[in-house]
């Protein structure tokens, strides 16, 4: 079945043919955070496609992971494009990367996810929160019957690098 | 110099006004921007043959247009593509008049980009279902180009500690070249506090940090050199161009690190062979501004600095009219127009020919003051080698150097 759902007013359509990232939403339907691996090289992917960009193999399974990570990089939109939004900024975008794939297959590459970053109730995470360096871990937002989205909230973990945050200087 | 070496010119450019209203269709400002690019040059309907165009949202066919001039083709093509097409359909056209395709092609971009279809985003594209690869993304409040490109600036303060009260100097430049032009939607010269105190779009981009949203649509006419010679103008020669370079992965490019790298960092290894010049033979440069930051990380990545001190070389008066490298003598995105691209073109190919259009009284003779005060001069005294950086994404970018 084709999966439809209306989030903040907008539409979301994954039609049947559109495999991998219906697997994808019907893998966090579960509560599971999935990414491809890669069948010809054991890499991991980001955000869901047919091949492998490493080793071109066109064969791979899901493989659930950890869903914790660290923020790479983030932005904080305070002038909503999507109508949407306008009721939610300022809120953070935040750009993930995971634990299991970090410094490979080259030193600067790794599994980067794009997501928000939410509070324990879904909202949008304080600004003066957010920062590259920051631990997150998934949650898994309710947004229609048999749906939900993966997000990020701050995690209790220590950070194990750097952190730091914009300042307007 | 390069294997391009007076082989090919750009003898005719032209635009519309540039507004935030234009009132017209794409055709209509499509058909005014090529016509006066083919006065400009000299061009009569039947000097014509070629044409290509590129698109994102709205825009009108090159059949459309020259359907309404009377010009018959032996060549078209129109594509798909923002910023960082002009220069790669400059090359393509070059492709088609040495194949024997065609002798002669007017490239357009037009646009309603403030009445139409917003740049910005804002509109009816924010509204439309979402499907595809946006489905990882809108969800999260993730779409427009502000969005899109922010992280590469937020990860460059973080790696090299940049500062956006540096990066402000490129509007506070452009806004400083824009007052001495006639055609710039915005004249007014900028402060760094002005950008640092306008209103947010998305943290670290605030509003002045970004490009204008307006309507117009702007057009360039690419011969041989050969054919150039007879023509109105002082011929343009092209001498090196690289189109649509692209990063790995490059929709997914943020997952390729340094994220803080740009194109232009595989271009430059393309342009500057084929031109056979250095950078030390470049006379003024336009580096595509959508957003300030987006000049700094090319200015970088094509090593007018090194990695990490665009913030220093922004600031040091090197890319200010009258300072040893001028950039974006015309205002370019962020104060004279939004044209995908074209408009740095156009100003560079004015600048060879010492004819820019400033408020010096006898401009049209190539007679300029060189004052740089505000409301007088923006040539560039004795210029003769130019470079255009184009941008699309981080991801994406085109390069073209010209000489008089």
């Amino acid at each position: 079945m084709p999966m439809s759902f209306e989030y903040r007013g907008m539409l979301i359509n994954l039609p049947d043919f559109d495999r991998e990232r219906k697997e994808y939403f019907e893998h966090a339907a579960q509560k599971k955070l999935v990414v491809q691996k890669c069948k010809g090289c054991a890499l991991l992917r980001w955000d869901p496609g047919p091949a492998c960009p490493w080793c071109q193999s066109l064969e791979w399974t899901w493989q659930q992971v950890s869903g914790k990570g660290t923020i790479y990089s983030y932005e904080i939109v305070t002038h909503a494009i999507q109508p949407g939004f306008r009721d939610w900024v300022p809120y953070p975008v935040a750009l993930v990367e995971l634990d299991e794939q970090r410094g490979k297959p080259s030193p600067d590459e790794g599994v980067r996810l794009i997501t928000n970053v939410v509070d324990e109730n879904f909202n949008p995470e304080k600004e003066e929160n957010v920062g590259i360096g920051k631990r997150v871990e998934v949650v898994f937002l309710p947004v229609a019957e048999g749906v939900f989205l993966p997000q990020f909230k701050l995690s209790k973990e220590q950070p194990t690098e750097r952190v730091w945050q914009f300042q307007n200087v | 110099m390069g294997r391009l070496t007076d082989r090919y010119c750009i003898v005719g450019v032209g635009e519309t006004e540039y507004s935030q209203a234009s009132g017209r269709t794409t055709r209509a400002m499509a058909v005014e921007a090529v016509k006066r690019a083919m006065d400009d040059a000299g061009l009569n309907a039947s000097d014509v043959d070629g044409m290509m165009s590129y698109h994102g949202g709205d825009s009108t066919t090159s059949t459309t247009v020259v359907s309404d001039l009377g010009i018959r083709l032996n060549f078209y093509m129109d594509c798909s593509g923002g910023g960082s097409s002009t220069e790669a359909l400059i090359g393509l056209a070059i492709g088609a008049i040495e194949v024997g395709m065609c002798h002669t092609v007017a490239i357009f971009r037009s646009m309603n980009g403030y009445t139409q279809v917003r740049i910005g985003g804002t509109g009816a594209r924010a509204r439309a279902p979402i499907t595809e690869a946006g489905v990882m993304t809108r969800p999260y409040g993730y779409m427009s180009a502000a969005q899109n490109f922010a992280f590469s600036f937020m990860r460059h303060m973080y790696e090299f500690g940049t500062k956006p009260s540096q990066v402000a100097m490129v509007k506070v430049v452009g806004s400083k070249h824009a007052s001495n032009n006639p055609k710039a939607f915005m004249k007014k010269r900028m402060t760094v506090e002005d950008v640092l105190n306008s209103r947010w779009i998305v943290k670290p981009v605030h509003l002045l940090d970004c490009c204008l949203e307006t309507d117009n649509a702007t057009c360039v006419i690419v011969t041989s050199a050969e054919r150039a010679r007879s023509l109105k103008q002082r011929p343009v020669h092209i001498l090196g161009v690289a189109g649509r370079v692209c990063k790995p992965r490059i929709e997914v490019h943020y997952q390729f690190g340094p994220i803080t790298r740009v194109a232009g960092y595989h271009a430059k290894d393309i342009v500057f062979p084929m031109a056979g010049v250095t950078h030390e033979d470049i006379d003024v440069t336009s580096c595509y501004d959508a957003f300030t930051w987006t000049t700094l990380l090319q200015l970088e990545d094509y090593g007018w600095c090194k990695k990490g001190e665009g913030g220093d070389y922004v600031s040091s008066g090197i890319i200010a009219l009258g300072g040893k490298r001028p950039n974006n003598t015309s205002g370019s995105h962020l104060c004279e127009a939004y044209t995908h691209g074209m408009n740095m073109v156009i100003e560079n190919v004015r600048q060879l020919r010492g004819t820019v259009d400033d408020y010096c009284p006898n401009w049209q003779k190539g007679q300029h003051t060189y004052d740089y005060s505000e409301g007088h001069c923006r040539q560039v005294k004795d210029a003769e080698i130019a470079m255009s950086m184009g941008w699309g994404t981080p991801a994406l970018g085109s390069a073209l150097i010209m000489r008089r």
